[in-house]
């Protein structure tokens, strides 16, 4: 009787949460026909069904949530009996074969496929998200001390929290209560920041007090996700910023003759997609820009994959255009408006979004006059591109108005010095004040 | 108090007991005229003659065999085993008959033996002859199994090995040898299983035993003074009885725990010794307890090779820095 597994939809995931059914049980189902929707980590994927028959069962519902490889429905037989090709599920061998290192490997799920009854009880742990990591002695030193250890951020391996995570924790607690005298609860700063400022007020997660009339809104997997990434970038990793302005008055018109001769099918090319391919060039020079850190060594990428910042209606994703350097403008302005449209509509697949070296984020069509990026780890910078606006600026002594724009690096300064990120910098400006040389 | 090796410490301790016990005698390959391979006993068959201290053929299995027989009917056996991959021959010997007569004649004739052996490698010795097989007798019911690492472990041990009247297998090292220390005057014995906190610490145990024991408490002190880690290393020097309260009260303490042996790691020493401390200290563990050993495979006689294969300080104090907790690094 094929049972269906949690398939793995990416390389990061560990486990997937259904976010709706499309059959239901009793339902035929063909081979190929799509069951629902799985959201992982990354984004929302179909579950196809790769054998025929009747969905017999469910059993993880929506909303609930299932690690790799677990079983989350049976298709029976009720019609042509589903010729045997049950497989197990993949990956199980490769994880097998470490057996001898205690190393922290992602928490494979042995749910043995013979319990349904074990449906139940996932409902408790999908509330959060998993068993909490601990080891015995921070289990009882919680205990001791009545703390939550779901409030507590784990350090150990695989995010196992230990006694310094308790010790930390119990630190941060006396030193944060002093300035908050009126909050007796023990629940306490929630961040998982090793608070270099313990006395600015931090929200905590499940707020003893909220107000009757505010709205409480659960976060879902992807925006859990961007709130970890973004965190440990700004903790991990040593930003600094360096601004420039462009005088975007060249490129502006350009843009406009060549939209202006488009055909009617022909891309609408963006300011965005100019200036993702002027950075793509830039990067083709400064090799140290499109890279990251690994251990101790730094890695150079001789691709060059630009991601975009999308505003997408669950949040910020990053869908990436590869080799961004070769692709000529036309193109990347087709690719750049498929991937915001799926973006929209929350159907990026996982492959979408991996593989990007270097990000840009463009507010400039919303009129902001500077901001700073978050950098995109594993990413060594981000562009910030802010609007152009019509400024005085002296040419020949004598004030023109020309199209300025500020634009702003974020870089990370274990990987990129100050004197390469202007350099660079100062590449973009050149490519985007010749704005033909992208074109070439 | 007098500083002597621990083959110093060996050999004046066969004297004393061969003086105080005219039941005690010695039996091996090559310790009367050739005075032993590791001169352990030299000077003794000058001295005691050649009913006290026998040179024996190569036969390993025949000789402790015979020492058993001696044994039941009243003498007091010290057996020589060149080198514990020697011993081999002999199993039989010691695990079906020494090991069991006691008990299944019904307590009429105890086995008062002490069969002596260096194990360890690292001398270039090669495969069959750089080999630790303590583990194989601490497994058996019936055979105690002792492992000191200094001279005066070795000293007292050594005493209460020859007047225990069961057969003990008393493990020596190559490499122990040579190892200079301070040994208290007297008559004085070390029960067995009583395991020793050599070097006392807060912040996590290095469990050890024999050659393996003494270079924990070198790393130790090393690591105290450079990183300020505080260590405490406990020396089991009893493997069969094993005292797991002495291990369990310091991992209790310091919530951390690495088993350093020279043996291979699968179902060794450690293995044990791991799973007495999660039985007894389950809740006082802050993180898996550590193993470090031997590379799993026959001992290499090319030296790089061998050193390679070999654990030793630079592997603890890799462990020990992985393992040491995150905020007293």
């Amino acid at each position: 009787m094929p049972e269906i597994t949690m398939p793995r939809l990416s390389d990061t995931m560990q486990e997937g949460t259904i976010a709706r059914w499309l059959k239901k049980p009793g339902d035929t189902v063909s081979r190929g026909d799509i069951l629902g929707e799985i959201e992982t980590d990354k984004a929302t994927m179909d579950l196809e069904a790769y054998d025929s028959g009747v969905l017999e069962q469910i059993l993880v519902q929506e909303g609930e949530t299932a690690s790799i490889g677990q079983p989350i429905a049976i298709i029976g037989t009720g019609a042509a009996a589903a010729a045997q090709t049950q497989q197990e599920p993949p990956a199980r061998t490769a994880a097998a074969s470490n057996e001898q290192r205690a190393q922290p490997a992602p928490p494979v799920s042995s749910a043995a496929p013979a319990a349904p009854a074990t449906s139940g009880q996932h409902e408790a742990a999908s509330a959060g998200n998993g068993a909490i990591k601990a080891s015995p002695l921070a289990r009882r030193m919680a205990e001791e001390y009545g703390l939550d250890l779901s409030q507590i951020h784990g350090t150990g391996p695989g995010g196992r929290i230990v006694r310094d995570d308790i010790e930390d924790y119990r630190e941060q607690q006396s030193t944060a209560q002093t300035p908050a005298t009126t909050a007796p609860t023990p629940v306490a700063p929630t961040s998982p920041t090793q608070a270099r400022s313990p006395a600015t007020p931090v929200a905590p997660a499940t707020s003893p007090a909220v107000p009757a009339d505010a709205e409480v809104v659960k976060m879902t997997r992807v925006q859990l996700l961007i709130a970890k990434r973004l965190t440990e970038s700004k903790q991990t990793i040593p930003h600094y910023y360096v601004s420039s302005e462009v005088d975007m008055t060249d490129l502006l018109t350009m843009r406009q003759t060549l939209n202006a001769s488009a055909s009617e099918e022909g891309e609408k090319i963006t300011v965005n997609d100019l200036i993702m391919k002027a950075a793509a060039l830039a990067l083709e020079k400064f090799p140290e820009v499109n890279s990251s850190l690994k251990d101790d060594f730094f890695i150079r990428y001789k691709h060059i994959n630009i991601g975009m910042a999308v505003d997408a209606p669950t949040g910020l994703v990053v869908p990436v255009i590869r080799d961004t350097n070769i692709k000529g403008v036309r193109s990347i302005a087709r690719e750049s408006k498929a991937l915001i449209a799926k973006a929209r509509n929350n159907k990026l697949a996982p492959a979408d979004l991996e593989g990007g070296t270097f990000s840009v984020s463009n507010l400039g069509m919303m009129d902001a006059s500077t901001f700073i990026a978050v950098i995109n780890p594993p990413q060594a910078a981000i562009l910030a591109v802010a609007a152009a606006r019509k400024q005085f600026v002296p040419i020949d002594g004598q004030p023109v108005i020309r199209d300025m724009m500020t634009m702003t690096l974020s870089a990370d300064h274990r990987i990129i010095s100050g004197a390469t990120v202007a350099r660079f910098l100062q590449e973009v400006k050149r490519l985007l004040q010749n704005p033909y040389s992208l074109l070439g | 108090m007098a500083e002597m090796t621990y083959r110093q410490a060996l050999h004046d301790t066969l004297r004393e007991e061969l003086l105080r016990d005219e039941n005690v005698f010695l039996l091996g390959e090559e310790i009367g005229t050739f005075e032993g391979s590791y001169k352990i006993t030299a000077g003794l068959l000058h001295e005691f003659g050649p009913r006290r201290v026998v040179d024996t053929p190569i036969c390993e299995n025949g000789f402790v065999g015979m020492a058993t027989g001696a044994a039941m009917l009243g003498l007091r056996p010290i057996v020589e085993i060149m080198t514990i991959n020697f011993i081999i021959l002999a199993m039989d010997q010691i695990v079906n008959h020494a090991a069991k007569i006691y008990y299944m004649f019904g307590g009429q004739c105890p086995v008062p033996m002490v069969i002596r052996t260096p194990g360890g490698g690292g001398q270039q010795l090669a495969a069959t002859h750089s080999q630790n097989l303590e583990v194989w007798f601490a497994h058996v019911p019936g055979l105690k199994v002792v492992a000191p690492s200094t001279p005066a472990d070795a000293r007292g041990m050594l005493r209460t090995a020859v007047r225990d009247n069961n057969p003990v297998i008393f493990l020596e090292n190559l490499a122990l040898y040579n190892v200079k220390g301070d040994v208290p005057d007297g008559d004085y014995t070390i029960s067995f299983g009583q395991a020793k906190v050599t070097k006392e610490g807060r912040d996590l145990t290095v469990i050890s035993y024999s050659r393996m024991a003494a270079v924990a408490l070198d790393v130790a002190r090393r690591i105290e003074q450079e990183n300020g880690l505080s260590i405490e290393v406990v020396d089991v020097r009893s493997l069969r009885p094993l005292d797991s309260e002495t291990i369990v009260n310091s991992v209790k303490k310091t919530n951390r725990a690495i088993v350093f042996e020279e043996d291979w790691l699968s179902f060794g020493v450690g293995a044990e010794i791991v799973s007495r401390i999660q039985e007894g200290a389950f809740d006082y563990l802050d993180a898996p307890i550590k193993r470090v050993a031997s590379v799993e495979v026959p001992l290499p006689y090319s030296k790089p090779l061998e050193l390679a294969a070999l654990t030793g300080a630079k592997q603890l104090v890799e462990a020990i820095q992985e393992l040491a907790p995150r905020r007293r690094r």
